[in-house]
């Protein structure tokens, strides 16, 4: 059996209007997670013991539970206990607090991998402490995240093809929609990945175009 | 809402050949892909252009799509060209070609992480090629391996889960079907997500005692500050 094309290009609307909703609620995903991750990491910087070890909990039970379990948790059993939520902030909710564990990880990374010295160093200068923030730790341990960041940003992409089962029609959905009436699975299937791929390869590359112009900020 | 504990022990044979079922679909995907990867990570360190360009092109494809659309195209795409794999056997060729570009990368930034001088230091002293790479290349490759390798047999243990859409009867597959029977989504997603979190956390904890097993033949340099 051949490949047939047409049945791409016939579609091609409705699988670009799905690959453009797979990068909205990616884009939103990855907000929430920044934002979570931030905080995970103010609360473990803290010092206190117990909120600490909160976190590492919450990372350890995102790290180590499949993402699809994460995503059927919040879209069905939060209902039972009274949070009803519609299927997109689900998959938001969902995919943001997973993408959270990870971003936090990778900040506490980020902030080890600068030496001591160097707060030390700015503070024996007078500096002051938000001056020590803005000046030295913030611009350099953003030059380090960013690549990790952004490799968060692609398997959060990629993971948001799991959404299709909670009935979100991104570009998973909307190509098994097409399929469900064309019943050329190939054709469609295979186009989807291309878009994915399409997708990712092109954050990669500005990824790659980043670190090379912050290159002069690394240590 | 009250947690229903009966809702466990009543289906615990179905969680428990679930269980079975992901370790099994897990362990025979982690050896297959381990094995690919090994192909290509020397496919594309072979210094030929042909193979280290078709290596890498299928490296970067795999990893930049779901895997979810790798199943859907070995379930559902390839009975159209005349190949009608059962679900099981779907799913584990599809996992396996998933982790394999992921296992190549790790494979290929282990081999190249030791100094090209051990080798030739090795050979210096009068060691065969074949002598070197297993007492001197090998062993070290093993220490910058092992990190990478926990966090992606943790990745492809989680990835299994997917596989309960192209209908792969594993754990995930039995808490849909437990569900549809009982409706108490929260006493089940709650267990399922401590076996897989147990699972993850003993490999993490096996790899972890490997570690140090094979660290003991670690670059002393590494090791300074």
């Amino acid at each position: 059996m051949a490949f047939e094309l047409h049945y791409v290009t016939e579609n091609l609307p409705l699988l670009l209007e799905g690959a453009f909703r797979t990068l909205t609620v990616s884009l939103m995903s990855i907000m929430v997670g920044l934002i979570v991750g931030v905080v995970l990491t103010f609360i473990r910087q803290s010092g206190l013991p117990e909120l600490s070890s909160v976190v590492a909990l919450y990372v350890s039970f995102i790290r180590g539970t499949p993402g699809l379990i994460q995503v059927l948790i919040v879209y069905y059993a939060l209902p039972t206990i009274g949070l009803n939520l519609a299927p997109l902030p689900a998959g938001i909710v969902a995919l943001g607090m997973n993408s959270g564990a990870y971003v936090s990880e990778i900040l506490r990374g980020g902030l080890a991998a600068l030496p001591l010295g160097q707060i030390e160093a700015a503070r024996s200068m007078g500096m002051s402490t938000f001056l020590i923030w803005r000046r030295i730790l913030l611009p350099q341990v953003l030059v380090i995240v960013l690549p990790p960041l952004t490799g968060e940003f692609i398997s959060l992409l990629k993971a948001s093809s799991l959404l299709s089962v909670i009935t979100i029609v991104e570009l998973t959905r909307s190509a098994q929609r097409i399929v469900a009436i064309t019943y050329q699975p190939i054709e469609l299937y295979v186009a989807a990945a291309m878009l994915y791929f399409a997708m990712c390869f092109t954050l990669a590359s500005i990824s790659r175009k980043l670190e090379k112009l912050t290159a002069a900020y690394r240590l | 809402m009250s947690f229903d504990i009966a809702v466990i022990t009543t289906y615990w044979p179905l969680f428990a050949k679930g269980i079975a079922s992901t370790v099994l679909i897990s362990v025979l995907s982690i050896l297959l892909g381990l094995f690919l990867g090994l192909v290509l990570a020397l496919l594309r360190i072979s210094g030929n252009r042909w193979f280290s360009g078709l290596s890498t092109l299928f490296i970067e494809i795999i990893r930049n799509i779901p895997i979810l659309i790798i199943a859907f195209l070995a379930f559902y795409g390839l009975p159209s060209y005349g190949i009608r794999l059962e679900a099981n056997l779907a799913g584990v060729l599809s996992l396996s070609v998933y982790s394999s570009a992921y296992f190549a990368e790790i494979i290929r930034g282990a081999i190249l992480a030791v100094p090209k001088g051990q080798m030739q230091s090795a050979r210096a002293v009068g060691m065969s090629h074949l002598l070197a790479i297993q007492r001197i290349i090998f062993p070290q490759m093993l220490s910058y391996l092992i990190p990478p390798l926990t966090s992606q047999l943790i990745m492809t243990i989680k990835a299994s889960s997917v596989l309960s859409i192209i209908t792969v009867t594993e754990l995930t597959m039995s808490a849909a079907k437990v569900i549809s029977i009982t409706y108490s989504p929260v006493e089940v997603y709650a267990l399922i997500a401590s076996l897989y979190w147990l699972l993850c956390l003993s490999i993490e904890f096996g790899m972890g005692l490997l570690e140090r097993r094979v660290t003991r033949y670690q670059l002393i340099t590494t090791k300074l500050p």
